[in-house]
């Protein structure tokens, strides 16, 4: 019997074993409250914004190390290629700058070539998370493109105190720290949480592309994953003076260091530098609760996302000496200089409020102040944009079964004018089918970054990347539906969808030739890349998920079907298109067709979990996830290999107070040892070990009094 | 309770103090990685300093020679580098000499950096290194370009790295010295700095002997670097175009060299290949139009030669990358003329790890023995005009302030 036929009829008992269970049971998830796509709470089941969850329970059951860990083994629309610059995070085919990520209904800020730091995220304090596809809602961002991921944080709201830690170790010198103190007193609460994130790095492979390097190279020091560590520190305040009024305040600092070993082969894995991030934000805002139905809330954020590199040898570099330019200004080991520094001021005020004829009405208004300082890559160093955005949301509720969502979006941007974006959506509730519907457009203008960053990397030879002050705002029209059925224990949802995105910002290659005269000859590149507008970029496929949860057993699966395709600028066929133009007087630009960088037609998650409670003092979990990916298309440096990755954890939970959770990551021992330079389909080190133990203790009572019960249904089911 | 709430207060104030603090260092970090006006220059001097060391312990002369290249990351390109300095340590003409090299990219300077466990080789700009030259009291100074062309690059070289340091712009020396090195210091020329120049490269290139045997054979285009728009200096992007015509003019054979470049418009390959096919071309060189007719070329086979001091990156990808549909070696063959970047007859070769079991070659300029003894030969020039007029000034009058 080969291993295919093994894992089928494995998988075949576990599925025969889950519905043997005969005790009744609801489907947890779909009893989930969810706030994504409306900004008002919703059961799952009945939000009429589709809407995935990954809840807290599946969440405990993964033990996942970090957020790409959990997005790409909970469900299968995501895709990460970690390395130095980012997470590389794909959400149907569409990377991170178009993927809104929230923390409890904010925006997570700072990026490196349009990748956000995910570390920013404790994946130790996720109460659940939730997503919604395309720019569905009215209420965030126009410019979740491919859609919002909102990270909603455990709350803490037992009287007293809260003390708990988390301390996760694994392979490769893997630590992860988690701590959270609460104070809860009266009308003042306080949650102080505390993060560490270290990994040793590693090295699939010491062989350099062969085709891409002088010679061959099989002892390069580059690595897959280098050395990293980060720590984090947050703190909130909440006070709620009356049962209708709160307010908060909270703060964080953040430092990032990722570790670069220098080798010996010139241009090829000789580092001068670490790359090192220090964030920090401060938040105030408040809620007055008009009464049970009405509330108004205010939100204003200050962050701050800094890139610096810290130098580990003498390097020359640009800078001003005496106030006058130089190519040669030094820097020492144990310096460090700034690359850029982006703030963000973000006002956000927002009312919901009932209407006659079962409609609840959102409206609001955002302000969001960006402001970048890069003293060497942006002209005059500096670069500011403003965007302001009024929204109004009906959600409308007499025509039951029929439920509908309509919403508008102002947005004025001060460097391309006003648009407005349409959303709507609708369900059918037919029994124990659901039937959902989006029309939604999206708008995104260029960030400062892509309108005016430029610099170099060196990178086998040095890489000259250069903003574009005429790039067009992005524009685009997401349809979804999605069929859900519910019975029992079984839940079956098909969601086909296709975003066509008008204007797509991508990073291209460009001939050498059209960069600057200026810069080719200070830095003489082999290859210019440049953020252009490319046409007609379409997404479109379809993610399919099964669930079947019973007492002690979960079994489920999802499947994305995916395919894209852009019209990208060709210098090649540019050169032809010349001729021809010449000859027809026609003015188009040569296009090419091509897919969408890292985009895998298939990809799948199954999981199997088993629950039992031995006792009051001792429960296990026992869960198997695997996780599969079809080959991932890139135009250039090769395709990823597509790969399979099957994962054990187990959790145990003694009494109240002590948690230990142990597994084996990558139980086959796959490793992705494609040479350095080209692409891969996972960057897995191949088989690891993690454990974790998680000591919690509270020192005082429930919450019972007044003011909390409002605090609880305030910050514990509603994102505002 | 009060206790708590004073605790609370505390860790937002603790949070608060630390974020505004953090953002305070940072800036005043980054003003002075920016070069406020208050900036004390201590790491510019720190780093002069170990310039500084080097030049004074590798001192043996009163007479220096500073060779200025770009720079490279390629071990081919190091070794070539070796071969150019050996032979000025070898020359007659320059005993007594010190000879040094000096990158003018600082990329380049920053990958020598070797990492652990290699020693370092520590290469040096030329803003540095005159500083450095300077305060080590040579008094006879010749800084050698090994660009081939008089372009930009060329032009940084002497409107910059040399004025400044005539100038002393940075206050570094004493009158004295400065007086005592007026006309005492010149600058060895390029490759192609006159026509002549152009003229006398077509020939000593024709008579290398891979160059002949391909000629012989069939297309021999050579790629040059060349300046982009609005760096095409008279004199700079020209000497092209006269290699060209000298190459072209060489009886029998000539008619099958072409020159391009990577950046000089209407000579990327693309234009060769136009060339190639025949038809009357006009250049605009600045003011200057040159028109060139060319008859069809019916050969079938082509070699590539780089028109470059060293092979490096723009040899190894813009022209023989295989993989590279839009590099010189793709678009000949696709353009249906059997084309090879590479060489296996090349006598020179400077790349001590060179394997030739392996794979072909492809030789820089500065690896042809040939083509050195012309760059030493600007250099044995630039010597000759010391303690004349034709020799670089100091101000005779103090600056303005």
């Amino acid at each position: 019997m080969g291993n295919r036929q093994k894992w089928a009829l494995g998988l075949w008992l576990v599925f025969v074993c889950a519905f043997a269970q005969n005790q009744k049971r609801t489907d947890v998830n779909l009893q989930e409250v969810v706030v994504t796509g409306t900004g008002t709470q919703h059961l799952l089941k009945d939000a009429p914004v589709q809407t995935e969850v990954i809840s807290h329970r599946q969440l405990q059951q993964y033990a996942g190390r970090s957020i790409e860990d959990i997005l790409s083994g909970l469900t299968s629309s995501f895709d990460f290629n970690e390395n130095d610059m980012g997470s590389h995070l794909q959400m149907n085919g569409l990377g991170n700058s178009y993927v809104l990520i929230l923390i409890d209904g904010r925006r997570l800020h700072g990026d490196n070539g349009g990748e956000n730091d995910l570390s920013l995220i404790d994946p130790q304090n996720i109460e659940r998370i939730e997503v919604v596809k395309g720019a569905s809602s009215a209420l965030y961002g126009s410019d979740a493109i491919a859609g919002v991921i909102n990270i909603i944080t455990r709350r803490h709201t037992s009287q007293g105190l809260m003390l708990e830690n988390t301390s996760r170790v694994g392979s490769y010198g893997d630590v992860r720290q988690h701590n959270g103190l609460a104070l809860n007193y009266g009308r003042v609460s306080s949650y102080t949480n505390f993060q560490l994130q270290h990994s040793d790095g590693w090295q699939n492979t010491s062989e350099e592309a062969p085709s891409q390097t002088e010679y061959h190279i099989t002892d390069s020091r580059n690595q897959t994953v280098n050395r990293h560590t980060n720590w984090q520190v947050a703190e909130r305040l909440t006070y709620q003076p009356t049962r209708q009024l709160e307010f908060y305040a909270d703060g964080s600092l953040y430092r990032k260091r990722i570790y670069r070993p220098c080798g010996h082969h010139r241009g090829v894995d000789v580092k001068t530098y670490d790359l090192q991030y220090n964030n920090a934000s401060l938040s105030a805002g408040g809620k007055w609760k008009i009464n049970d139905d009405n509330f108004i809330t205010l939100d204003a954020d200050w962050k701050r996302h800094a890139y610096n590199y810290a130098y580990t040898d003498t390097t020359l570099t640009d800078g001003y000496i005496k106030g006058r330019f130089t190519n040669y200004y030094p820097y020492f080991p144990g310096d460090r200089e700034l690359q850029s520094d982006q703030r963000l001021v973000n006002v956000l005020l927002k009312g919901v409020f009932s209407l006659p004829y079962e409609q609840r009405l959102s409206a609001g208004f955002e302000y969001r102040y960006d402001w970048l300082k890069a003293p060497m890559r942006v002209a005059d160093g500096k670069a500011t944009d403003n965007t302001e955005a009024l929204y109004v949301q009906d959600e409308f509720s007499l025509l039951s079964p029929l439920y509908l969502t309509a919403g508008l979006r102002l947005t004025r941007n001060e460097g391309f004018g006003t648009r407005l974006t349409p959303k709507v959506s609708a369900m059918l509730k037919l029994g124990d089918f659901r039937i959902r519907a989006t029309w939604s457009q999206g708008y995104k203008t260029p960030t400062p970054k892509e309108l005016h960053y430029q610099y170099v990397r060196n990178m086998n030879g040095v890489y000259l990347y250069l903003g574009n002050e005429n790039l067009k705002a992005q524009t685009s029209n997401y349809f979804g539906l999605s069929g859900e059925y519910s019975i029992g224990h079984l839940t079956l949802t098909v969601a086909p969808y296709y975003n066509k995105v008008e204007n797509m910002i991508a990073l291209v290659t460009i001939p050498t030739r059209e960069a600057p005269g200026s810069l080719l000859t200070k830095y003489d590149p082999i290859r210019v890349r440049q953020y252009q507008n490319i046409e007609d970029a379409k997404t479109w496929g379809v993610d399919v998920t099964v669930r079947y949860q019973s007492r002690h057993f979960t079994v489920g699966g999802s499947y994305s079907y995916l395919d894209t395709e852009a019209n990208q600028y060709s210098s090649e066929d540019e050169k032809q298109a010349k001729k021809k133009r010449k000859e027809e007087q026609a003015t188009e630009p040569a296009m090419r067709r091509v897919t969408i960088d890292g985009m895998a037609h298939h990809k799948a998650n199954v999981y199997v979990t088993w629950n039992h409670d031995f006792s009051k003092c001792y429960q296990l979990g026992v869960g198997l996830y695997g996780r599969f990916s079809s080959k991932r298309y890139y135009q250039i440096d090769g395709d990823g290999k597509g790969y399979q990755l099957w994962r054990l954890s187990t959790t145990h939970q003694f009494g109240e107070h002590f948690r230990l959770e142990a597994g084996v990551d990558n139980l086959f021992n796959y490793v992705d040892r494609t040479p350095h330079g080209l692409h891969l389909g996972t960057t897995t080190p191949g088989r690891t070990f993690y454990t974790s133990l998680t000591v919690r203790l509270n020192k005082g009572k429930k919450l019972t009094n007044k003011y909390k019960s409002n605090f609880k249904s305030n910050q514990n089911d509603e994102q505002d | 309770m009060n206790k708590i709430k004073n605790l609370m207060l505390g860790l937002a104030t603790l949070i608060l103090c630390a974020a505004v603090t953090a953002c305070s260092k940072d800036d005043k970090e980054n003003n002075s990685a920016n070069g406020g006006a208050n900036e004390p220059a201590s790491r510019f001097e720190q780093y002069q300093q170990a310039v500084n060391n080097i030049v004074n312990s590798q001192k043996r002369s009163d007479k220096v020679i500073l060779l200025v290249a770009f720079g490279s990351t390629w071990e081919q390109a190091y070794d070539t580098f070796d071969k150019v300095i050996d032979d000025y340590k070898k020359d007659l003409r320059f005993q007594g000499w010190d000879v040094f090299l000096s990158f003018s990219s600082a990329i380049c300077i920053n990958n020598a950096r070797a990492g652990e466990n290699v020693a370092p080789k520590d290469f040096y700009d030329p803003e540095h290194f005159l500083t450095a030259i300077g305060k080590a009291g040579y008094k006879k100074i010749v800084v050698q370009s090994l660009q081939v062309i008089p372009g930009e690059e060329y032009r940084r070289v002497r409107d910059s790295y040399v004025k400044d340091f005539m100038n002393n712009r940075n206050g570094d020396f004493t009158d004295a010295y400065m007086k005592s090195i007026d006309r005492q210091v010149a600058i060895g020329t390029p490759l192609m700095a006159e026509e002549s120049d152009a003229q006398t490269l077509a020939t000593t290139l024709n008579d290398e002997p891979d160059v002949q045997a391909a000629v012989q054979q069939g297309i021999v285009a050579f790629m040059g670097h060349g300046n982009p728009v609005g760096y095409d200096y008279y004199g700079g992007n020209i000497r092209y175009l006269q290699l060209e015509k000298y190459l072209r003019a060489i009886p029998t054979v000539g008619q099958n060299y072409y020159v391009g470049t990577v950046d000089m418009a209407d000579t990327y390959a693309e234009n060769v290949l136009e060339h190639i096919a025949g038809g009357t071309f006009t250049y605009q060189v600045g003011s200057l139009a040159e028109t060139v007719t060319y008859p069809t070329n019916n050969a079938t086979q082509a070699q590539l030669f780089v028109l470059m001091s060293i092979a490096g990156d723009h040899a190894h990808n813009d022209m023989a990358d295989p993989e590279d549909p839009e590099s010189w070696f793709s678009l000949f063959n696709a353009a249906g003329i059997t084309t090879k970047a590479e060489e296996t007859n090349f006598t020179e070769i400077c790349w001590k790890n060179y394997d030739p079991t392996q794979e072909g070659y492809i030789p820089g300029l500065a690896e042809r023995s040939a083509v050195r003894a012309l760059w030493m030969k600007h250099t044995w020039n630039a010597i000759m005009t010391l303690g004349t007029d034709k020799a670089l000034s100091t101000p005779t009058t103090e600056p303005a302030e």
